[in-house]
Formats: C-alpha cells, structure tokens, sequence
C-alpha cells in the first residue's frame, strides 16, 4: 500500500483477495465433510537447531548412498522409521560466511552483503513463501516457534524466529510452549459485537498512527522514506491481520487437544511439548506452516552437560566431554525427532489417511558444526511433498540448499520460480 | 564514485592506523600475489582451460564492485577449506599462502566495509530497546521491563545504527502494550507519591525457633533409636524369618528395610513413636529423624552469644521450609504501593571472621539468589554497622518471591552445587560446618515518599487528575492534555491538528465503552507512544542535500549520544531560542550533559559495545575450580569496566590509562579479590596501586581476562584477537568458515604453547594465528576468572568424562613471544608496555567507534578528515577523554543531517 492510499481501498481489495478461500475453508469444508471427504491439505513445518550436528556420526557413509545405507550413530533413535526419512548431503548455503548464524539465512539462503550501503541484508523465507498459498485459510497463515532461551546461546544468529517477510525483515515469534499454547487455543469468550467494536476501535488506532507517519513522511528524503516504509509495512501486516481476524469472528477457537503446558519448561522437555503444540496446531488446522527454532543451550542444561553449547561445537580440537556432549546432543535430538514422527504416523486425516503423508518436514541447521556452513545437515520426512524417502542422498558438494527448499516448495503445491540462490529441483528427492 | 575506485589505486595494503586521511578506500589486492595465482591457478582457470567456469587471469585486483568481491570470495573460501589447489597437484609455499590468505581476508573486509560504506548518509532510525526505555523513564517517571523488544544487537554494528533497527507489526503491538504499561506504572506511583511505610524485622525472631529444633532433633533422635530397636526386635523373631529375608533382599539398606514395617509381624508403627509423616510413609520421618542431619551445626548455632539480640548468617542445613539459617528474608507488604524504597540491615561480622567473608549480599527471591548489592561489613560485634541499600519496587514485582528480600553471606549459597560445596569443605575441616561469620542485629524496609520528587514532564503536562474518582475533564480539557503530553513526547515537536482530533476520538470512544476516564487517558497515551513521531528521530531533508541541523534536532542527536534519552528542557528552551548552534554553548551544553547522571545511558552502552562485553555473560565460570569468582564478584568485575571508563571520563582523565595506569576503581569486593588495600568508600573508587601490580588499564581487570576464556580455561586465541580488535584497531577478519580443523592434537594433554603451535603448520590457519596468538601468550599469567598464576595444567577425561589425574601435566607459564613483524616481549609486563605505547592506534579505534555510535552509521572512509581531526585535537590535550566527544560533537559530520 502506497501511503498516500487510504486504509479503506487497501480494505476493499485484500478482502476481496481473502474472501474465497476462506468461504472454502469456514463453510465449504464443514458442509463438505458431512457429505464426500476433501483431500487433507498440505503442511509445511521447518525445525531448526542452531550449532549443528557431529560430523563424524551424524551423517550416513557418503560412499555408501541410496536406500541401503547403515543408520549412522547419531540417527539410531530414527532407525525405526528408516524408510521414511531421506538425509542429503552435499547442500550448503553459498552466501552464508558467518559462523555462529545457525538460522538467520537457513531458509532464504540470502547474501548479507548483497545490498550495496548496507551491512545487513536477508530475504523472504522458505516458510513464508508457502504460507503465502497455504495460509490463506486458516487462522494463521504461519507459526513462528521459537525456544524460550535467547537464540544467540543456541547458534541461531540473529532474527526474530527463523522467518523473515517478504522485504526480508524479520518477523516475531512465540517463545516458549506457554505463549504458543495461548497463541493457539486462548479462548475468546468477548461478546461478537463487543470483538466487533474493538476491532473497530484498533483500525482507528492504526488509522490515527497511520495519519502520523504520513504527516512525519513529508519531506522525508528517499532513505529515509525507505525506512519509514518498514513502520507503514508494520502497520499493513496489522491491517491484514485484522482482515482475517474479522472473517474469523464468530468462529470458536478450537479446543486444545493438550492441556496447558508447565510455566518453565526447558530443552527436552520444551522440545518435546513444541512438537506437540505443532502437532496440536495441525489437528485444529489452526495452520499450515510452521517454522520453530530449537534451543539447544537449555537442551544441554536439562541433560546435565555442563559444555557451553558454542564450545561443544569446536569438539574437534579437544574430543573428551566436549565431543561426548555434542554426540548426546545429536542422539536427543533424533529421539525428539522420531517420537514426533511415531504421532505424525498415529495421527489420523478426517479421509483416515495419515497425517504424516500429508506433511513436508525438514530438520537441520545452516551450521554443520564449528564454523563449518558447508554439508548442511538436512534431513526430510513427511509425504506431503511427495520426495524420495528412505534414501541417503549425496548430491554435488555445494548443491544450493534452496533447491531443495524450492522441491519441497513445488511438492507441497507452491509454484515458485526459485527461492534464494536456487539452481532448480533437486533431482534426487523426486521419487 | 567511479572514479575513486580507480586501479590505480591498488597499491599496498596499508594497517588501518597509518591510513591517512586517504580519498579512496584500499580494497584491492596486492599485485605481488599475481605469481601465486599464475604458478598455481592460471592452468586450470585461464585462457586455455575454465574449470568450474572460473577464471583468474581476468580477476580485477581492485575490488571495487560487488562481482569482483563475490568472485575474491570464491578464491578465499576454496584456499582456506583446502580445495584449491588440489592435492595432487604443486601446492604454493606455506609463507607464500600463509602470506596470501592473509591480505585477501583483509582485502575482503575492506572491500565489504567500502562497498557497505553509506558515504556519510544517516538513516533516519527508531528508538532502540534502551532509548525506548530511557525516553519512558525521563517522559513518565519510571523503568519498565522491555526484555520483550529485539536487543537490536547482533548484526555487528552498535544498536544506533540506523539501517539495522528494523520495525514491524509485531513491534508496533508491543510498544502499545509496553506504553501501556509505562502509564500504569506512572499513574500507580503518582496515586501513591505520599505513602510513607516503615517496617523492621528483629532478627532474634528466629533464635527461639532453631533453639525449639534444636529440641526436636534431639528428642526425634532418642525416639527413633527407640522405634528402630523395637522393630529390630519384631524381626529377630524366629516366626519372622522367612519375610525378613525376603524384606533385607529387596532392600537397599536398613532404612529402606524399615519402611517395610508392617509387613513384619510385632513390629510398632512409627507413629506410636510420634512420627507422623502426613499421608506418606511415617517410616521415612522416623528414619530421617535418626540421621539427626546437621544438628551438630544447629547446636553450634544457638552456643553463640548475642542471640537473645540477633541472629547470624550460617549455611543452608535442613530444607528452608523446615528450618532457615542461611538467609533472612523480609517480604515487603502486598498492600505497600510501587516507590523508592531502602533497605537497611544493622549488621556485625564476628570477632573470628576472616577478611574475604566479611561481606553481606542483598536481592531479591533468595532461592534464584540474584545479588542486587553485595557490601563489606566493616562493623564489629561490640559496634556492629548500618548498611543502607536503595531500591525501588513497581507493578512487576506482584507475587510473593518478587517481593520478598534476602540479605544471605556472599556467596555463601549462589546455587545449590556451590554452596554445597563449601559446607562439605567446612565439614571436613571441622566436622560440623562453616563458622558463623555475619551477625545481624536487624532488617528494615522504608518506603521513601516520592512526593519532594519534581513530578516527570510527561504526567504533568497532562493536568488532569488521574484517579478514577475525580470528574470527567471536558472535550477542550482532553484536547489540550492530548496536544501537551503528544509535544512533550515528541520532544518539542507539535503533532498535526488531524492527529490530535483523532486521538480525541479515540479517547471518546473508550468513554462511550465504559472506560473511567484516566483508563481510557491511559488506552489513548498509549497510541501516542507507539506513534512513528515518538518512536523514531526524523530529521527531514530533500533528497541528496545536506544541510546543517536545526536546533531542536540538535538537541535530539546531542542527548541520545550523550544520555541515550530525550534533551530536557533546558536543552530544548537553548534550542527554541536558536542558541544551541553556537558553538561555545554547544560547548558548555556537551560538558554539562557529561556531568549529569543521564551520561551514565551512554558510558554503559557504549563501553559495553565497544569492548564486546557480551562475552561476560556468554559464560558461567566453573565454581569448583574459581571458588572466589562468585557472583558478587563478577558483578563487580564487569562493574569496573564501566566505573574506569566513567571515572577517565568525568575526571577528563588520559585515554591513555585504559592501557595502562597507576591506579584501579574498584569496590571493595575487588579489592579482596585483587588483594589490593586503600578502598575506603562503599562503592567503586581510585585505589593508587603498589609497584609492579599487573593491574591497572583494560588488561589487568578480571572481567577482560574472563572474557577471553571459556570459564575453566583461558583461550589466547580469544584474547589476542580481542587485542587486536579493540586496543590495537587492527581486528582479524572473522573466523573463517570451513577451514578443517586441526584434529592430530584430540585428546592429547599439551601445554598451551604447543598445542597452539600447530596452528602455524597449516597457511589457512597461519595467516591468522600468527598475529593473534603470541598477544594470547603474554596474557597467559592471567587464568580464566583473571587472577594472577604463574603455572597452568590440564588433564584429560576419560571415558566416563572424569579427569583423569594419571594424564595431568603441569607446566610453567611462558609469556614471552614475539608479535608478527614485531618486538619481542619477555612477559607481561613487557607486551602491556608495547601495547601502552601504541595510544595513537587506540585512539583511532575508539574515535572511529565513537563515530558510529554518535552519528548512527557505520564509520567509513569518507570520515578519514573527521577521525584525523579527533586525533589531532585531543592528541595536543594527552588523548583527554572529552576531547575526542568536543571535537565529534563540533564537526560538521555532526551538526549535519
């Protein structure tokens, strides 16, 4: 929306943008599911984990690729679902050159310094790419998780989640179980007309911070205005928001399948309560993308290992404790990883398919460990983007990781052109 | 700007601070490394052959546009992860690469900083997270919590850098929610400005309590040897044999056996011996009671004298909701009001008291034993002392354990592991636990009436009463309160007249729903401070043109550089009268900001990102090892780096004594730690220091040292690339991505000097290493918490991830090195004085620091005239202090927008 636009005629035309997916999603379904049973959407999650993995029994023999290939060290928890799950190897964000950035540019693959002027550039991310298309029917159109420590001591980098918007700007997210849970399933018990009355009364509110920033825009020059852009762009993504929100009066917000997590959950135990949020979000459809940013430093915290976590990731130079906290870490981590995939199999489609066929997850980190942004580590389940499972896959060293963000993309039905530095498809994950 | 890139320009790649005032930044490559890529690159990536179509021949040495610098990027990234050349074929000399990695990843930081450089453009930037804060605190009277908001650090420039501070929905809805609650809290200390409250805790309250448990051990003990002999009886019984076994196989030990009791036949219940364990197994009780735990301290405890007039300070013994002799606690009264408030303790150590126990921490919520105040008790048993601790209390601090105040020994009980581990050091000692060191006689809170306290500019501009009691102001009322308060947080600038209307309407629709009017004041306050004309600082220009700041813009750029607040209004009336643009009184006006106690906004700040600070946090030390780096002490560790810099600055004091100096400010906590005598005061203070003190300047402070280790061991890596950043201006290129470590020393037990050796056999590492880690050597006498040794030792673990004794080496510490093309250094001592004689490079790095904080962009090399200046003007005063902010603050660059 130019500035100089009114709020109303930007109103007129997102609605009428919004307004056909949603009949699908609020009517449409409902009345359908009582009569022929409409195919389960697609899902999109990301699970991020900051420092990386351990080289040297994390990944499968490279020599050794394709489906008959012995399940390394640090995946054996995972062994169970082997025909499920493909590990690539070889992907690596070309740009990327700062070593302690685990998630800042895993998903836009973007160049920092690309941006003449500036020293700190990033683009829009894989996820949001997909809840562009995905999200246009349910109450969010995507769920940023993050871990309730600060990134930093994780290896994440900076970012405010592991997404960023469409001008590459970092978008907030929930931090901890306890303020996903209450994002998800606070009930709203305001009198519709009273939620009617307030939405009202914050798009006057936006309408008089709006008439601010353009009185303070005049005679602003052109950096500047592009600054002030972010503050109009803020309050656009509020006004869409509250687009949706009004399509979504009226309509309860589902009951939790969970019971409120604990005040305080850390590492494991927030880990495991986050998948079931996830899994939780998926079953009410309260969305369909989701992105959560992993902590690792209380990971290492609530398994009584005392190594910091970025100290834990230069194992090489010592092996010993910090070699043995690293390997622990990555053997945690799987069995988090294959008893989240057990409930995505047990969990059934309203069509009595699983919901595991119908969700792209990928697991990994921009960081292999150390320093080293080379070999991502990347592992891919889920049917709902259609890839090759059951494989280990090593594709040309310095493979574009965003092919492969760009395949999952293409498999769950978004059709992007490329995303990132993206090359195409990856070739080996179609099955 | 072509033309400054000419090729021409590509000469030798000169070290930063002898740069002078040059026109075109020196991002090429050095031409003498065209043979490298001949002799070893051209016959794969030239003419005849393209590999990976890439090609080198046709590699501009001027790195003068992005493509060039992504294509040198390429080159770097292959050397140093070891690709290129490959194995099999002529690899170049060690030196010779060593030599080339080393100025292609200087050359990259140079061409990014170039191609980065905003050529002297500010951006117009919002509030960051502490001038948000500060602005509410100097607007509405009070400090909010805005841990919620991005730290808006991270990307590597300081947190006033325009182009970094991002916005978005997300932040609009948490500055109206954090405005909010800044009005609130306003409102709440306004309502309660008179309250005057005043409690005192006895602290002989609780010596009838340990004397009753005293008892209670005792008589526990005699009953529960009774019942254990009873039960012992039942089950000698010949008839009982069978269940007996049975019972013993399953058990553990005798005390688990007991639980079993009723089991076995005869056997009396604990609680016909009074063991009553309330629903569990009263068996547990009596067994518990047996054990007696910690009753010969107890005992200890009630022997001492003056218990009948206090109570001391001991360790943590039984469970604290049995019995508490570790800490008291004082739980402020749920119905006292938000304030200033102020501790007092009267306080005594006793007579055998050693020094570095003579110490009394004060915080709140005992169990996570936050320490706000640590104070050396200097009072005695016969004349025991009043300490007064200041603080304050808002809505934040609702529930009970926010509430509820503890004064403990420091560092007696920091965290469970710790605290355990000096009683059952003591315990070995002297078999019953630590000796009682502090004695108090009693613990009283006040409540200080804010009253006296000018009301803040933002509250009294709106003239309104603020309670829900008082009448309805009128629509003009509203309007006018509306305007002031939106002038007053725009500081000074009049909000539009369509704003203001709206503002009205929506104070008019909170009323027609219902609200009281200073809630629905509240609710439409608080769109004003999440409005862009508070939250970021404009200074509108036409495109392209530069022009000089208005007054009241002045006003805004001085007070956030010098106070990370808003200007106060002596500041904004200089400007309204267009006075603030000469320059003698933006002179005077620049000393006086100094002077304030709001230069503290910036001192902090600034310091801490300049020195990378965050590193202080990033770690825990390991207690076991550092037993007198508790947390007290490292508060004020990282303390005296901010209280040095504070000191140097208000006293106009040399740059200089930041490498080195003849004194120290420290409290009394350092003092001990440092072993250094002459502190008089309670707080931080100048203590001259004795000859030969490795103290004195940024390296001899703990918290530096600590910095450059991980909590258990030093890293001289660390800590010479710190050098090399911040006192030499000099700073390595980032650590490398994808260079394979170094993985023939795993496991092995080396001594530092060796084990860093290694990193000269390989060129990727070398280029590197070998101007950082001889700096790291001459700081090895510091150990990881920064006190003084003078021999080091590892050992390695095992398996089971113990240290294992039988591989432990000890070795002396080496401190002597040389620096890369530089003196040699016999000690310590030796590279201090090196590096003290290099003021002028300092000197640069923090003008050039100082720059990018003050104006808000990234210092390039169009500021080189500005950066010569600062250099010149404060080198003619001995590098005083003020002198680089006058000289900043009266440049053009400063006075422009």
């Amino acid at each position: 929306m130019k500035p100089s636009l009114t709020r109303r005629h930007f109103l007129r035309s997102s609605t009428a943008l919004i307004a056909l997916p949603a009949l699908e999603s609020l009517g449409f379904r409902r009345f359908a599911s009582a009569a022929a049973p409409v195919a389960p959407p697609k899902r999109l999650i990301f699970l991020g984990f900051g420092w990386g993995i351990t080289t040297e029994s994390w990944f499968p023999d490279i020599k050794n690729p394709g489906s008959d290939y012995e399940i390394p060290a640090g995946l054996a928890p995972l062994a169970r679902h082997k025909a499920d799950f493909s590990i690539v190897q070889g992907l690596c964000n070309k740009y990327s050159n700062e070593g302690h950035w685990g998630s800042t540019m895993w998903l836009t693959g973007a160049n920092r310094f690309a941006e003449p002027g500036q020293n700190f550039h990033n683009s829009i991310s894989a996820d949001q790419v997909a809840a562009a298309k995905l999200g246009l029917s349910t109450r969010f159109a995507s769920l940023q998780l993050n871990g309730a420590e600060n990134a930093e001591a994780s290896g994440h980098g900076p970012g405010l989640s592991m997404a960023w918007d469409i001008s590459g700007k970092p978008i907030g997210g929930q931090k901890g179980p306890v303020e996903a849970f209450h994002r998800l399933f606070s009930k709203d018990t305001t009198p519709i007309e009273q939620q009617k009355a307030m939405l009202a009364q914050k798009r006057s509110v936006l309408d008089t911070v709006l008439g601010n920033a353009r009185a303070m825009q005049r005679g602003l020059g052109k950096n500047d205005t592009a600054k002030l852009d972010e503050y109009f762009q803020g309050i656009r993504d509020i006004e869409t928001r509250l687009n949706k929100d009004e399509q979504w009066i009226g309509v309860p917000q589902p009951n939790a399948p969970l019971p409120e997590p604990q005040p305080g959950l850390a590492g494991r135990e927030e880990i495991k309560i986050m998948y079931d949020i996830i899994l939780a979000a998926i079953q009410t459809d309260s969305t369909r993308v989701l992105t959560y940013r992993q902590p690792v430093s209380t990971l290492l915290t609530s398994l009584g290992i005392k190594v910091a976590p970025h100290d834990m990731s230069h194992y090489h130079s010592t092996l010993g404790e910090k070699l043995d906290a690293s390997q622990r870490r990555d053997l945690t981590q799987s069995e988090l990883l294959s008893s989240f995939i057990d409930k995505l199999k047990s969990t059934r489609e309203s069509d009595g398919s699983r919901l595991f066929d119908h969700v792209a997850l990928a697991y990994g980190s921009n960081i292999r460990t150390e320093h080293n942004l080379d070999n991502c580590p990347t592992l891919l389940t889920g049917g709902g983007a259609g890839i090759k499972l059951g494989h280990s896959i090593v594709t040309p060293k310095d493979t574009p990781l965003c092919n492969a963000w760009l395949t999952l993309l293409h498999g769950v039905g978004v059709k992007a052109e490329r995303h990132g530095d993206s090359s195409g498809v990856l070739k080996e994950l179609l099955a | 700007m072509k033309h400054l890139f000419s090729p021409l320009a590509a000469l030798l790649l000169v070290p930063a601070w002898i740069q002078a005032a040059a026109e075109a930044p020196k991002a090429a490559m050095n031409e003498r490394h065209k043979s490298l890529l001949q002799d070893h690159c051209v016959s794969c990536h030239g003419p005849d052959k393209q590999k990976g179509k890439f090609r080198v021949d046709e590699l501009s040495f001027s790195l003068s546009n992005l493509e060039t610098a992504e294509k040198w990027q390429k080159v770097l990234n292959q050397m140093n992860s070891g690709e290129m050349p490959p194995e099999e074929e002529k690899q170049p000399a060690r030196e010779a690469k060593a030599d080339f990695l080393d100025d292609l990843s200087n050359v990259m930081v140079a061409a990014r900083r170039s191609l980065s450089d905003q050529r002297g453009v500010i951006t117009m930037r919002r509030l960051n997270r502490r001038e948000y804060r500060n602005t509410l605190r100097e607007l509405l009277g009070v400090e909010i919590n805005v841990s919620e908001l991005p730290s808006d650090t991270g990307t590597g420039g300081f947190d006033t850098v325009g182009s970094n501070l991002f916005m978005s929905g997300n932040q609009f809805e948490q500055y109206q929610s954090l405005g909010r609650e800044a009005l609130t809290e306003a409102f709440a200390w306004q309502a309660a400005a008179g309250v005057e409250k005043k409690l005192r805790y006895e602290a002989e309250t609780s010596t009838p309590v340990v004397e009753k448990f005293v008892a209670y051990q005792i008589d526990a003990r005699e009953r529960a040897k009774l019942w254990v002999k009873a039960v012992e009886e039942a089950a000698a019984l010949p008839e009982n044999k069978d269940i007996v076994a049975q019972l013993k196989k399953e058990s553990k030990n005798d005390a688990i056996f007991r639980r079993s009791w009723e089991k076995i036949p005869g056997a009396p219940s604990p609680r016909s011996f009074g063991f009553d364990k309330k629903g569990e197994n009263d068996a547990d009780l009596a067994n518990d009671s047996l054990g007696a735990g910690w009753l010969p301290y107890h005992q200890y405890y009630v022997r001492q004298p003056a218990l009948d007039r206090g109570a001391y300070l001991g360790t943590q013994t039984r469970h604290p909701a049995e019995l508490n002799v570790n800490y008291i606690e004082l739980l402020v009264p749920f119905d006292w009001p938000v304030g200033d408030y102020i501790a007092r303790v009267r306080v005594a150590a006793t007579n055998d008291a050693p020094p570095e126990r003579r110490f009394l921490d004060f915080g709140i919520h005992a169990r996570t034993g936050k320490v706000m105040a640590t104070h050396e008790v200097t009072g005695t048993m016969d004349a025991p002392q009043v300490v007064e601790i200041p603080f304050t209390l808002n809505r934040g601090n609702a529930e009970r354990f926010d509430r509820t105040l503890f004064i403990r020994e420091k560092g007696s009980w920091d965290t469970n592991e710790e605290g355990g581990r000096k009683r059952s050091e003591a315990l070995k000692r002297n078999s019953i636990g630590p000796e009682l060191a502090l004695w108090v006689d009693w613990f009283e809170i006040e409540r200080v009436p804010n009253a006296s306290k000018p009301t803040p500019p933002g509250i009294a501009s709106l003239g309104l009463p603020l309670e829900d009691k008082a009448p309805a102001p009128t629509p003009q009322e509203v309007q006018a309160a509306l305007e002031r308060f939106a002038t007053e947080a725009f500081r000074g600038t009049e909000p539009p007249a369509d704003y203001i209307q709206s503002l009205v309407s929506l104070f008019n629709v909170r009323i027609k729903a219902g609200d009281k009017p200073a809630a629905a004041l509240k609710e439409t306050l608080s769109v004003v401070l999440s409005s862009p004309m508070f939250l970021y600082l404009a200074e509108p220009t036409a495109d392209e043109t530069r022009r000089p700041l208005k007054d009241a813009e002045l006003a805004t750029r001085l007070s956030y550089f010098l106070w990370s607040a808003p200007p106060d209004a002596a500041l904004r009336s200089l400007a309204k009268r267009g006075e603030l643009s000469k320059p003698e009184v933006l002179a005077a006006q620049t000393e006086r900001l100094l002077n304030d106690r709001r230069a503290e906004g910036f001192i902090r700040a600034f310091t801490h990102q300049w020195l990378g600070m965050d590193r202080i946090d990033f770690f825990e030390i390991n207690r076991a090892l550092f037993p007198r780096f508790d947390t007290a002490t490292k508060v004020a560790a990282k303390n005296e780096i901010y209280e040095t810099v504070e000191h140097v600055l208000r006293h106009n004091s040399s740059l200089r004594d930041l490498l080195k100096s003849d004194y120290v400010v420290i409290n009394r906590v350092l003092a001990h730690f440092y072993g250094l005598p002459g502190v008089q005061g309670d707080a931080f203070e100048k203590v001259s220091l004795p000859q030969g003190s490795p103290r004195g300047g940024l390296l001899g402070m703990a918290a530096i040292q600590f910095m450059g280790s991980n909590g258990e061991r030093t890293s001289p890596v660390e800590r010479g690339a710190w050098v090399l950043r911040k006192l030499l201006n000099d700073p390595p290129p980032p650590a490398p991505a994808n260079v394979p470590a170094i993985t023939r020393l795993a496991g092995k037990v080396l001594p530092t000097h060796e084990r860093l050796l290694a990193h000269q056999e390989d060129p990727q590492c070398a280029s590197c290493h070998r101007k950082i880690d001889p700096i790291g050597f001459g700081l090895e006498n510091f150990d990881a918490a920064g006190q003084w040794r003078t021999e080091d030792s590892y050992q390695a673990t095992d398996a089971s991830g113990k240290p294992d004794p039988k591989t432990k080496k000890t070795w002396p510490i080496e401190a002597a090195a040389a620096l890369h093309k530089g003196p040699a250094f016999n000690d310590y001592f030796g590279l201090r004085d090196i590096l003290a004689s290099k003021s002028d490079v300092f000197a640069r790095g923090f003008s050039s620091a100082l720059v990018e904080y003050a104006l808000g962009r990234p210092c390039g090399f169009t500021d080189e005239p500005l950066l010569s200046t600062m250099l010149r003007e404060s080198a003619n005063k001995d590098f005083a202090v003020r002198e680089f902010i006058r000289t900043l603050v009266a440049s053009n660059e400063f006075r422009t927008k």
